[in-house]
C-alpha cells in the first residue's frame, strides 16, 4: 500500500463537520451544474 | 387525442412517461410496454452488491403507480417495429410479446401515434466466452438479481477470510468494448471497503481490470478536473485513490473469455494473457436488442430503425478521431427516417465511442463504449417527452427542445464505500460530457469549474440522498417535477 492521501487530508475528508459544509457545497455545486441547460451544439 | 407508446420503463422510459403523463390531459393515452414489473434504482445495485442494502430497497412495482396515475401498462416486451403499420393494419405498431403469467407467450399489435423507444441496453454476456452472472465465479451488478448474486458469493469468501483463506478479487469490465466503467469503480471501492470492515482486508488482493487506455478514463476520453485548488487529471485521481486502497490495474485489457476463476484477455500489444480470481465482477459489452423492423409490405427495413441501437439525428458519417466533433452528436434523438419515432436514454445509437479508438497489434479493438449515465438517459427522456407534447398540441413539426451530450453536464457521485460516518463518495461533475475540443482546446475539452472532482463522506451522503430522491421522484410523489433529472 502506498500512502497517497495525507492524514491531514484523509482527516478533513472523514470528519463530519467539515463534510457537513462540504455536503451542501457540493449540492450546490451540483445543482448548478444540472440546472445550468442543456442544448443543441449545431445552431451557429 | 393522441397516442404515446413507451418501449422501456427504465431511468428514460419512466422519466418520459411520467412528464408525458404530467403535462398531457387525459384525453391523451401513455402506455408503457417493458418486460420487469419493477421499476429498479439501477445506481444502487452497488449497494445491494455489498449487502448494505436489500433489492427491495431499490425497487418499486410499477403497476400499481402507473394505474393510479392513469398510465397504461403491459407487461411486454417489444419484439418487432412496423412503423407504417401492415395489409390489415394501417397505423403504425410495435409487436409486443406478454411475459406475466397468465397471457406469458401472447403477442399484440400495439398501435401508436408517437413511439419511444427507451429499452436500454441489450446486457450482452454471450460477446464473451463464459461470462455469464453467477457462473465461472464471474458476477454483475447490472441488474439487483445480479447484484445479490454477487453479494451472495462475496459473502461466503468473507466466511473463509475470516477463517484465513487468501483470495485474489478481479473487477472491471468483461469486454473490449464495455462501457460503464463507473459502475465498476465505485463497486471495487465499495468492495475494498467492505472488506475492511469485516477486517479481512490483508486477505485479499484486489485488482482493477479495463478496456480504458488510462485509469480515470471512464468510457468519456478522460477528464481535466478542478480538484480543490488544484487542475487535476482524472487518471489521477483515480490513479490516487487506486494505490492509497492498495488496488493493483491492468489497463487496455479486453476480456475475451472467462472461466473457472479465470479472465483471459487481449492487451494494446497484441498479448494473450490471463488473471486468475476467487470472485469477479465484470461489466459485459452493452448491444441493441437486436429488433426487427417491417414496412407496410412486410420488406425488412432494420436499417432504417437500427444500427445495433437505434438510430436518431447524430452524424453516423465514419470518420478519423482527429475529425470527431460535439456536433455529431444528436440532439433530438428523433429516427430520420420516421420522425414519430424516438430513442432517448441507451437506446440511441451513438455516433462513435467518446474515447480514443485503439486497437491492439492485433487489430482487435480495445476501446470503451461510450456511456451514457443516468442523468443524461433523464435529460434526453424529458426533452423527447416536451418535443412530443409541442407536436401534439401546436401540431409542430419543428423540434425546439434540445440536448446534445456535446452541450450538457452531468454528474457522477461515485460511491466509494457506506456507511453514515465511515463512507466515501468521489463526487465528479463534467461538462460537456462530449469533450468539446473546439471550445475548451487548453482544458481537454471541458469546463474547468463545471467539470470537477471531491473525495469525502459528504460524497457518501450525496449518493444517499440522491438515491432516496430519486426513488421519490420515481414514484412520483407530490411536487415529484420539482427534482431535476
Ligand atoms: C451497476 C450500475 C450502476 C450505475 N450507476 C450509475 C450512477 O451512479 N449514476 C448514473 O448516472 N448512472 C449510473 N448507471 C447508469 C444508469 O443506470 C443508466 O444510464 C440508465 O439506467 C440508462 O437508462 P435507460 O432507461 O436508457 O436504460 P435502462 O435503465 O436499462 O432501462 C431499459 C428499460 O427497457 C426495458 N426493456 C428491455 N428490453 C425491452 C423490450 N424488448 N421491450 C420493452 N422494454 C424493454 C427494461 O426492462 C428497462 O425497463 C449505472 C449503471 C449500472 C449498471
Amino acid at each position: 500500500m502506498t500512502r497517497r492521501i495525507s492524514k491531514y487530508k484523509r482527516f478533513m475528508m472523514m470528519n463530519p463537520i467539515v463534510q457537513f459544509f462540504k455536503f451542501i457545497y457540493l449540492s450546490i455545486k451540483v445543482l448548478l451544474v444540472v440546472a445550468g441547460g442543456h442544448g443543441g451544439t449545431r445552431s451557429a | 387525442m393522441a397516442k404515446i407508446v413507451v418501449l422501456g420503463a427504465g431511468i428514460a422510459g419512466h422519466v418520459a412517461a411520467s412528464h408525458l403523463r404530467r403535462k398531457l390531459n387525459k384525453e391523451h393515452e401513455v402506455v408503457v410496454v417493458s418486460p420487469n414489473s419493477n421499476y429498479q434504482w439501477i445506481p444502487s445495485n452497488i449497494w445491494v452488491g455489498i449487502g448494505r442494502m436489500k433489492p427491495q430497497d431499490i425497487l418499486f412495482p410499477l403497476a400499481p403507480l402507473y394505474a393510479k396515475k392513469h398510465i397504461d401498462y403491459k407487461q411486454a416486451k417489444a419484439v418487432s417495429f412496423h412503423p407504417e403499420g401492415d395489409q390489415d393494419q394501417n397505423r403504425p405498431y410495435v409487436m409486443v410479446e406478454y411475459v406475466s403469467e397468465g397471457n406469458k407467450g401472447n403477442k399484440e399489435k400495439v398501435t401508436y401515434d408517437y413511439l419511444i423507444n427507451a429499452t436500454g441496453p441489450k446486457l450482452n454476456f454471450e460477446a464473451t466466452e463464459g461470462l455469464s452472472p453467477g457462473k465461472n465465479k464471474a458476477h454483475s451488478v447490472c441488474t439487483y438479481t445480479h447484484a445479490q448474486e454477487a453479494w451472495n458469493a462475496l459473502e461466503g469468501l468473507i466466511e473463509q477470510m475470516k477463517q484465513g483463506k487468501k483470495i485474489k478479487i478481479l473487477i472491471g469490465t468483461g469486454h473490449a468494448k464495455s462501457t460503464c466503467q463507473g459502475a465498476a469503480f465505485e463497486y471495487i471501492l465499495n468492495v475494498e471497503q467492505e472488506l475492511r470492515r469485516h477486517n479481512v482486508r490483508d486477505k485479499a488482493e484486489i485488482t482493477w481490470i479495463s478496456n480504458e487506455f488510462n485509469l480515470g478514463d471512464f468510457g468519456m476520453d478522460g477528464m481535466l478536473m478542478s480538484y480543490g485548488s488544484n487542475i487535476m487529471k482524472s487518471s489521477e485521481m483515480v490513479g490516487m485513490v487506486f494505490e492509497d486502497r492498495n488496488i493493483s490495474w491492468i489497463l487496455g485489457a479486453g476480456v475475451n473469455k472467462v472461466e473457472d476463476g479465470v479472465a483471459h484477455y487481449e492487451n494494446l500489444d497484441g498479448e494473450q494473457k490471463q488473471e486468475s480470481y476467487d470472485f469477479a465482477m465484470l461489466i459485459p459489452s452493452f448491444s441493441g436488442h437486436g429488433f426487427k423492423a417491417y414496412d407496410r409490405t412486410g420488406m425488412d427495413i432494420t436499417d432504417k430503425l437500427f444500427r445495433g441501437f437505434m438510430i436518431v439525428d447524430a452524424d453516423y458519417t465514419p470518420k478519423p478521431y482527429e475529425e470527431w466533433s460535439v456536433q455529431d452528436w444528436p440532439e433530438t434523438y428523433q429516427n430520420p427516417s420516421y420522425p414519430n419515432i424516438f430513442a432517448p436514454g441507451i437506446a440511441f445509437a451513438p455516433p462513435h465511442s467518446i474515447s480514443k479508438p485503439r486497437k491492439s497489434k492485433n487489430g482487435t479493438d480495445i476501446t470503451p463504449a461510450p456511456p451514457r449515465t443516468g442523468m443524461p438517459s433523464g435529460i434526453t427522456a424529458k426533452l423527447v417527452a416536451d418535443n412530443i407534447i409541442e407536436m401534439i398540441k401546436q401540431s409542430n413539426k419543428e423540434l425546439h427542445h434540445k440536448g446534445s451530450m456535446g452541450n450538457m453536464g452531468a454528474a457522477c457521485i461515485a460511491s466509494a464505500g457506506f456507511g453514515m460516518t465511515t463512507g466515501s463518495g468521489i463526487s465528479i461533475t463534467t461538462y460537456p460530457i462530449v469533450p468539446d475540443y473546439q471550445k475548451y482546446p487548453d482544458t481537454h475539452g471541458r469546463k474547468l469549474g463545471k467539470t470537477f472532482g471531491s473525495i469525502g463522506l459528504a460524497g457518501h451522503w450525496l449518493k444517499l440522498a440522491l438515491h432516496y430522491a430519486f426513488i421519490y421522484k420515481a414514484k412520483m410523489k407530490p411536487f415529484w417535477w420539482l427534482i431535476p433529472e
